[in-house]
């Protein structure tokens, strides 16, 4: 599964990017992550409670930031596994300056495995796509300001 | 002439059960739902087993930790491929092809994981709640690796590898050279070529796997109930494994929801269980799930062939060269090298062809094996050679009628001797597909696809004439005996008991095995009861598989009656002051020779023969034989099936509009159960043709997990079939039949698919593959369009 | 096949009902006729610690006429619906959507009001809804609230109902035989690749499409309806306008159908859901 979408911002690259980068933040923006700990630099532990409505499971995994070129590029990586399977996401962000604000582009990839991948096929895609929007209308409202989708 | 036909000539056929459309015996209790399934199996004291499955596709086991499930009240144990591994031996491939390579098949999955549903551990708890429980909490630290799925791209030199200690992802390479190859293509007017692809797919039991074992301490012995084809296959298998002599292992098969070809095999699990059973000195249970099922059951199909066909301008079909890539998925199981073996023996089809070179090269990949479903095999070659024929017929003009009689053999070439090395035991493949073509009304079916064509709708008539081989054995072409064992014991009371070592599941042989017995000694069928399954009652058998159970075991049961009559004979003579070369059998009655008046029925002679007072010397007490019957051949039931469709353009939906199938297999013992197993047939294999695949992702996860993802006809997607049948006896038995469980299977696929690429033909479609999903077809309409 | 442990209610009344919601908050998950929550429960995917079942609240299964519109309980099963004589003669659609959900026996259990909670995006019944202008009502602890259909089916699995609150009943305006329902079905689920609801209205020339199956969430296809505004329902006109039936939609990808497929298959029912609703023009 591989997405692709843009995102705007009110706030200019640099603030962007050390907002990505924190991990405080981070964790809310990453919908359902529940608990964040610090295992080395810039590597997390995490807590994820993944899924859409009542259909959620719960995960134990690493949330990972690298390739880190402040202000415009770094890649977030996150996985995690539970009952339901194992999930796997990998997203290349890239911050450029857009009239005032900035424009965030964001490519990522995603796998899963067992469960999830046997009987929900037909939606991961689709939760996929709502988990990075959400990611993203998060991230505006931790800016105090609002994203906007782009295409 | 054959025995049945024998015996009425001589008016010695008392009710002639034997060829009469009758309903099973064993079906009010399965509707009723009062049958016994292995789930319906209770033992005090009994534990509940639940498998840990890898969630990936491949992957190294960095660590399992069982501490967490380990606290859980009423669990009883976890065991892992260390725990368990080194004291069980592994699951055999009853069919290695030699110089090829497979890998160590443990129990459980030892430093690696091989495939998404690859069981790394078991966990036993006092309920199955528990053990359920615990699954959740045993945690298990995967390393992904990369995962072989494409098995053509597994052939590359770059390819990742499924198994890395056997250097390469070729499991093995089966090759038959037949005739002169390379002389009939230069005899050729014309060579074409042909891609064909046949996808996995999901056997999908309505009933999963399952097994109950039970250690009986005292006798050191164990008692495994299985949802299983074959207990005989499974006694003969399962000892080695477990570390039990033979003597000690008896093996149940209650009834069992559907197998079709996806439990005929030993698998892991059954081996754990009985493990467990023993070590835990406790009965232990495992059911399978349907996730379970359908990603750790055996897979079918899976092929892709390139093919060469060298052909005459006069539609002679001379030779056909063909390379086949089967993908085996991650272990060889019981037959998986066998199957596509199978389809390069069968490609000639019914036709005459001079010369056949296949290579079938058996490819490792990591998903779940590949092996016997329904046709193993036979589909396979009847889809290439069935759409060959229709490839022929468009190349040269032909009518796709014509191309087939043009090249299949007289009634009189019979025994026919295949270009392939088989003896096809006896045929009359123009009298079935004219009486096929007379059931579909075909001129007025050519006659609405010429008016359905003018007004622009994508209708589309298909055949296929094909041939399958079944009856499997004899012994000399199996791994382990191809006979088939019977018992009949006539009880101190007179009612009978048949034993039967065939282990019919569902196929109704309690009801023709009953048919057959009762004409032979000539008393109701209501008398007899017909055992199957328990190998501590059925003591021999090869069970049932690839059609055999009515021509082997069938015949084991009448060999059986004739050395109880001739035993009767004696007994009847000394208390008729006789003897006994002057004794008659008829009806049921014994008699000397023209005293009608005086007769002896088998209530009289079984309690003389068990009670034993008026025995004459010599003769033991008893009425009871049992036989072995070696085959001379396989048998080689052949039909025409035609069918007519319609595309609809905007979304590529087809319609069944006719389904017209003619089957011989032989003499039928009860053209009910034919009926039955021919239309059982047809629907898997439209299910094939039009709905059916197993996919994997690219990374090796199973997205087709359950009936959700995975689509099998349902009713309303059956049409309506008329069926036909003609009779040319098998000269391999006695009794002359031939096998009818897999027929249907066989013969629907090509049709269906020939029909939908008649269809599209006027779109200058010539080729599609299976399954002809909206979406497949739709695709293909489009992609002329943009061309044209 | 077997779920967590969890515990379970059966209050007698909708007010019982909403007392078990607010004390247990997020934890309880309301069960109706059990066909989605039950399967997920058992695949574990859904874990409530309390089920709270509205089985037996007898006010919650009716299909009756009210104050000019139609009014069903949000536990009326689609089999009440599929064999309502009221519902065939005031609010065709229903009957005949009904009809195409599931099998006989998910007929039997399942209910309009799980279905359209569950907010499933291959369910029939949101087409309808939003073809409709259906109105639900839904009860909480600060008393009841109408939502529209257009603001009920907020996203994939996610209705307007909150932690907390109960659908109670959803109202529908009464209607003309000139509906249709045209359902592309997955053949292994048998829910909705793509399923289009379409409502005519001859008098005011006008026409409501909803669309099921082919998106995150069902829709109304604006495009194909303002295409259609005022002008004759020709079957030349009809082809045209269906041909913006996935305008501005992301649509689904699967395995059963590509998103180019599923748009296209919108077009193709959008276009045999109107033509089904026009051949029934009196």
């Amino acid at each position: 599964m591989k997405l692709s979408a843009t995102y705007a911002f009110q706030d200019p690259g640099e603030t962007l990017f050390a907002a990505l980068v924190d991990p405080a933040i981070l964790q809310k923006c990453i919908d359902g992550c529940e608990k964040m700990e610090k295992t080395g630099e810039d590597s997390y532990n995490a807590h994820l409670k993944i899924g859409v409505a009542g259909i959620k499971g719960s995960y134990v995994g690493k949330v990972r930031v690298d390739e880190k070129k402040p202000p415009e590029s770094f890649t977030l990586h996150v996985e995690g596994k539970g009952g339901p399977g194992w999930v796997k996401g990998k997203a290349k962000i890239q911050i450029l300056p857009k009239g005032e604000g900035s424009e965030l582009l964001c490519e990522s990839e995603g796998q899963v495995g067992g469960l999830i991948a046997q009987v929900g096929s037909r939606l991961v895609e689709a939760v996929g796509k709502k988990m990075q929007d959400e990611f993203f209308r998060k991230l505006g409202q931790q800016l105090r300001n609002t994203s906007v989708p782009g295409k | 002439m054959y025995l049945t036909e024998e015996l009425a000539a001589k008016g010695k056929v008392a009710r002639g059960y034997v060829g009469r459309a009758m309903k099973r015996v064993e079906d009010p209790r399965l509707i009723k739902g009062i049958a016994s399934y292995v789930d319906d199996l209770k033992i005090p004291g009994m534990l509940y087993a639940q498998f840990v499955r890898s969630p990936h596709a491949h992957a190294e086991i960095k660590s399992i930790l069982t501490d967490g499930a380990k606290v859980l009240p009423g669990l009883v144990g976890i065991f892992t491929g260390a725990d368990l591994n080194d004291k069980l031996g592994t699951i055999p491939c009853a069919s290695p092809i030699s110089g090829g390579r497979s890998p160590q098949h443990t129990v459980l999955a030892g430093k690696r994981v091989y495939f998404v549903g690859h069981p790394v551990a078991v966990v036993v708890a006092e309920t199955r709640a528990i053990a359920r429980d615990a699954v959740d909490l045993v945690d298990v630290d995967y390393e992904p690796l990369p995962a072989v799925m494409d098995p053509e791209k597994a052939l590359q030199e770059d390819s990742a590898l499924t198994h890395p200690e056997l250097g390469t992802n070729v499991a093995f390479i089966w090759k038959l050279p037949a005739g002169d190859v390379d002389a009939a293509f230069k005899e050729a007017d014309k060579v074409f070529k042909l891609r064909t692809v046949q996808p996995r797919v999901t056997p999908m039991a309505i009933e999963p796997r399952g097994c109950v074992a039970s250690w009986h301490a005292g006798e050191s012995s164990l008692t495994l109930w299985t949802s299983t084809q074959v207990p005989h296959l499974v006694r003969t298998l399962l000892p080695d494994l477990i570390r039990i002599p033979e003597n000690k292992l008896r093996i149940v098969t209650p009834e069992v929801g559907g197998g079709f070809g996806s439990k005929l095999n030993l698998y892991a699990e059954e081996v754990v269980i009985s493990h467990l059973a023993m070590r835990l000195e406790r009965p232990v249970k495992w059911i399978e799930g349907r996730r379970e099922n359908a990603a750790t059951t055996i897979h079918g199909r899976d092929q892709v062939a390139e093919s060469e066909i060298a052909i005459r301008n006069d539609g002679t079909v001379l030779a056909i060269r063909s390379k086949i890539i089967a993908d085996v998925g991650s272990y060889c199981q019981l037959l998986t090298p066998a199957i596509p073996t199978l389809t390069g023996l069968m490609l000639c089809g019914c036709y005459k062809l001079k010369a056949v070179l296949a290579e079938v090269t058996g490819v490792h990949t990591n998903k779940m094996s590949t092996d016997a479903y329904r046709g193993a095999g036979r589909p396979e070659a009847t889809y290439m050679i069935e759409r060959i024929m229709d490839l022929v017929a468009g190349e040269l003009g032909m009518d796709q009628v014509q191309v087939r009689l043009k090249n299949m053999p007289q009634p009189t070439e019979f025994p026919f001797n295949t270009a392939t090395g088989l003896t096809y035991d006896s045929g009359n493949y123009q009298a079935a597909l004219a009486k096929a073509q007379d059931l579909a009304e075909w001129p007025k079916l050519l006659q609405e696809r010429e008016t359905a064509r003018k007004e622009g709708r994508l209708f589309g008539i298909g055949l296929s004439t094909y041939v399958e081989i079944c009856a499997l054995g004899p012994s000399k072409i199996m791994a382990a005996g191809g006979w088939e064992w019977g018992c009949v014991r006539i009880e101190i009371s007179g009612k009978v008991t048949v034993i039967t070592g065939a282990t019919p599941h569902g196929q109704g042989q309690e009801t023709s095995f009953a048919q057959i017995a009762a004409d032979w000694l000539g008393i109701p069928m209501e008398d007899i009861v017909v055992l199957r399954g328990d190998t501590a009652t059925a003591h021999f058998g090869r069970d049932t598989y690839g059609s055999r159970a009515t021509a082997l075991g069938g015949t084991a049961i009448v060999m059986s009656i004739e050395k109880i009559i001739e035993k009767a004979k004696k007994l009847a003579a000394a208390l008729l002051n006789s003897k006994p070369e002057e004794i008659e059998f008829e009806n049921g009655k014994f008699f000397v020779k023209g005293k009608l008046e005086e007769t002896i029925e088998w209530g009289r002679l079984a309690s003389e023969a068990y009670i034993a007072k008026n025995l004459p010397p010599g003769l033991e007490p008893g009425l009871e034989a049992s036989s072995f019957f070696e085959p001379s051949n396989c048998t080689f039931p052949f039909g025409t099936h035609i069918v007519a469709v319609d595309v609809e353009r905007d979304t590529g939906h087809v319609n069944i509009l006719k389904y017209v199938a003619v089957d011989d297999c032989g003499k039928q013992v009860n053209p009910l159960l034919v009926e039955g197993q021919v239309q059982g047939g047809i629907t898997q294999s439209l299910g094939t043709a039009l709905m059916e695949r197993t996919v994997y992702d690219e990374s090796g996860q199973l997205l087709t997990g359950e009936f959700m993802d995975y689509a099998i006809p349902r009713a309303p997607d059956i049409p309506e079939y008329i069926l036909g049948s003609t009779e040319t006896p098998s000269p391999s038995n006695p009794l002359g039949v031939k096998g009818v469980g897999e027929a249907g299977t066989i013969g629907a696929t090509p049709a269906i698919a020939n029909a939908v690429i008649d269809a599209l033909s006027p779109l200058g479609i010539r080729h599609l593959d299976l399954p002809f999903t909206p979406e497949r077809v739709w695709r293909a309409m489009k992609e002329k369009e943009a061309r044209s | 096949m077997i779920p967590a442990m969890f515990d379970y209610v059966r209050p007698a009344t909708l007010e019982e009902a909403l007392g078990h919601l607010a004390k247990y908050g997020e934890d309880a998950k309301v069960l109706a006729g059990g066909h989605s929550l039950i399967p997920a429960m058992k695949l574990r995917l859904s874990q409530p610690k309390v089920v709270v079942d509205i089985g037996r609240i007898g006010d919650l299964r009716f299909i009756e006429e009210r104050d000019g519109k139609i009014a069903i309980g949000a536990m009326t099963t689609h089999y009440d619906i599929e064999s309502s004589d009221l519902l065939k003669r005031s609010c065709p659609l229903l009957p005949e959507v009904a009809d195409k959900i599931g099998d006989i026996q998910v007929r039997n259990k399942g209910t309009i009001g799980g279905s359209c909670v569950h907010a499933d995006p291959a369910g029939d019944w949101p087409a309808a809804m939003l073809a409709l202008d259906a109105e639900f009502e839904i009860t909480g602890p600060r008393g009841s609230r109408p939502v529209a259909a257009k603001d009920f089916f907020v996203d994939m699995l996610t209705s307007a109902v909150e932690p907390g609150e109960i659908l109670k009943l959803i109202r529908l305006p009464l209607t003309a035989k000139t509906v249709g329902y045209a359902k592309f079905t997955q053949k292994a689920s048998g829910f909705a690749i793509a399923g289009v609801a379409a409502v005519v209205d001859k008098a005011r020339k006008s026409v409501t499409i909803g669309v099921t199956g082919v998106a995150a969430k069902a829709y109304r296809a604006a495009g194909v309806e303002s295409a259609l505004s005022g002008s004759e329902l020709s079957t030349a006109n009809i082809g045209t306008a269906s041909q913006k039936a996935a305008d501005g939609v992301d649509p689904l990808s699967d395995i059963h159908a590509s998103a180019e497929f599923r748009a296209h298959l919108a077009c193709v029912q959008t276009r045999r859901a109107l033509e089904l609703a026009v051949s029934r023009l009196p």
